[in-house]
């Protein structure tokens, strides 16, 4: 079994994304944790630190941009609540896998959390499993909770149903979390918005969507397809229509800008991402829209 | 509209129920083997992202306007191959009609004959050009029998002969009767017959046979076969023969018991018997001469199929082409 977590590191690590990781801590240790009182160290100056958190003396001494860090002024408790159902175990938007994009996800917020010495927690189900795994801060920990991600998001589990993961959460919990939901880009039922509004009441939410396939892509226009729920064949006939994908890529279009305007009005931060490579810069630009949309 | 093989629509019913039944136990199966998609089928979610749309719906059921169409385009290809293989056919009741005639003109070139046969020989050279099909030889007779031309359907070739034959007996120099002399006698007439008689080759088509004798039977000599003898050699051949005699008049009386012997004879091959006193009327003769072998040709109606394939060859093609057509916006 390859470790989940090393893939998530790895990810982080190459080349392209060095610098984003760089930007990521910086953005994660400025929304969640900003500045207490206590100071505790200087550190060098990493691209994405607030620039009122530079030493300015330190840096004219050492040459070298100098960052003041302040000890957190508690643990955060970060609470990945992932939906797990056989929805999820489908395409993503150019062709990866959303379980996939979810995993890289969870580990990413995960990663950072941990090394910032924050626990994390996860709620995972589909309609008719919900499992809670605590909050906890080591990598083991995160390694594990990624597996059951992993394991539990196929296309035999039963379908999806994100309702029952947020009940879940509102209700279980009393103390204020970072809540990081890990969804697919559909628009939202009516109780999953009273939902999603009690749940920012109280809690810090942040969404990240995960676009679904793009049915009419031309690339899968000679393949079988097929939805996950029912088995259903999509009829390859008709997926040639270039009328028709435009008219589909205009619909996705217009059904993300409605979530995301859903959201907006809920003041919760999301982010819509559609493959891999584009999981770590969504994940920093939601985290700067969360930082932004806090002041 | 007729069926010439009328069980080949059972027979394509029997093939079609055993495919039918056939292919949809095959897909039964195959729907119980699998209720999962195959690995090759990509996952994809929320189909009604796209389903959901007007132009899904459009394009459905464009789809399936076109599939029913090709569907109804292979059906009717199917009916037309069943019809075709059925072989249609026209039924139509034809009379055997007389097309298939052999006429042998047998004329006596005695002296007192020679303004009858031209005569005949007119009217057999204007029926000609109206002839198709029915063949016509010439042979004359004196003494001996001399074929002019065997029978042929050559009528430009038969109209030259009659007029050069005409031409000849009007000449004053022409020896038309050359080679009709060598018999023991002149005018034999039962050895006329007789040489008429065997004149019919093809014995084994079944054709109508028919002498046309003119003669007044008025014999001098020695003839090998009499005038019943070479009826009977006819009569056995099949052959009619129908006489006209220019001797059979109430001013040659004493020629009566000639006359006699003559309608005797021709009436016991089944032919007719005519007298007649004036050349002129043998157009009407002859006219009728050949209404009586209409009558006696005239056989049972017969019920004639001829494959009419045509109505479904066309909607064979016409469904092909459709199907052609309706398959190609279909794979686009």
């Amino acid at each position: 079994m390859t470790s989940l977590l090393r893939r998530v590191k790895t990810t982080l690590s190459i080349r392209a994304h060095r610098r984003v990781r760089g930007l990521l801590e910086g953005e994660y240790t400025s929304v969640f944790h900003g500045r207490s009182m206590e100071f505790d160290d200087l550190r060098p100056y990493i691209a994405g630190d607030e620039v009122r958190d530079i030493d300015w003396k330190a840096t004219a001494r050492l040459g070298v941009p100098m960052t003041k860090r302040f000890i957190a002024s508690r643990k955060h408790t970060i609470l990945v609540i992932a939906d797990t159902g056989r929805n999820m175990a489908a395409l993503a938007e150019h062709g990866d896998t959303k379980r996939d994009l979810a995993v890289l996800a969870a580990g990413t917020i995960g990663y950072l959390a941990i090394r910032h010495g924050d626990r994390v927690a996860l709620v995972a189900g589909d309609a008719e499993h919900t499992v809670f795994v605590r909050p906890e801060s080591t990598e083991p920990h995160l390694e594990r909770m990624l597996q059951r991600i992993d394991r539990n998001t196929t296309t035999d589990a039963a379908a999806s149903d994100l309702t029952k993961q947020l009940e879940y959460a509102a209700k279980a919990f009393r103390r204020r979390m970072i809540v990081f939901v890990i969804a697919d880009d559909r628009e939202l039922s009516e109780p999953e918005q009273r939902l999603v509004r009690r749940l920012c009441v109280q809690h810090e939410l942040l969404w990240l969507r995960i676009g679904d396939a793009d049915i009419m892509r031309p690339e899968w226009s000679g393949s079988d397809m097929h939805d996950v729920h029912d088995a259903a064949p999509i009829p390859a006939f008709l997926r040639e229509s270039p009328a028709l994908r435009a008219e589909f890529a205009a619909a996705v279009r217009a059904s993300a800008a409605r979530s995301a305007d859903v959201f907006d009005s809920f003041a919760v931060s999301s982010r819509r991402v559609s493959s891999l490579s584009d999981v770590v810069p969504g994940l920093f630009r939601l985290l700067e829209v969360h930082r932004h949309a806090r002041r | 509209m007729e069926l010439i093989f009328w069980w080949a629509p059972l027979v394509w019913l029997v093939v079609m129920a055993v495919v039918v039944v056939t292919v949809v136990i095959v897909l039964r199966r195959r729907a119980k083997a699998r209720l999962r998609a195959p690995d090759s089928s990509l996952p994809i979610a929320h189909r009604d992202r796209l389903t959901a749309l007007p132009g899904y719906a459009r394009a459905l059921r464009r789809y399936r306007l076109l599939l029913a169409g090709f569907a109804a385009c292979l059906v009717l290809l199917l009916v037309a191959a069943v019809a075709l293989s059925a072989r249609p056919a026209a039924v139509a009741s034809v009379q055997p009609d007389l097309k298939n005639r052999d006429i042998v003109l047998c004329l006596d070139i005695s002296g007192s004959m020679v303004d009858y046969d031209k005569e005949v020989l007119e009217v057999f050279g204007e029926l000609a050009e109206q002839f198709t099909g029915e063949r016509i030889s010439l042979v004359i007779f004196n003494a001996s029998a001399v074929t002019r031309f065997p029978l042929t359907s050559d009528y430009g070739y038969i109209s030259r002969q009659f007029a050069e034959l005409s031409a000849e007996f009007d000449s004053e120099t022409a020896d038309y009767y050359s080679g009709t002399l060598f018999g023991d006698g002149s005018s034999l007439v039962g050895d006329g017959l007789a040489s008429c008689a065997v004149r019919f080759d093809t014995p084994e088509v079944e054709r109508s046979r028919s002498v046309i004798l003119v003669t007044d039977n008025l014999v001098a000599g020695d003839p090998i076969f009499t005038l019943p003898e070479a009826g009977a050699l006819a009569r056995d051949k099949g052959v009619l023969v129908y006489g006209i005699n220019p001797g059979d008049t109430a001013a040659k009386s004493y020629l009566a018991n000639l006359a006699t012997e003559f309608r005797t004879v021709v009436e016991q091959t089944g032919g007719a018997y005519f007298s007649l006193d004036d050349p002129e009327t043998i157009p009407a003769i002859v006219d009728e001469i050949t209404a009586q072998q209409a009558a006696t040709m005239e056989g049972e109606p017969e019920l004639v199929l001829s494959d009419r394939p045509e109505p479904f060859v066309l909607l064979a093609f016409l469904s092909l082409c459709g199907s052609l057509v309706l398959g190609w916006r279909l794979r686009r």
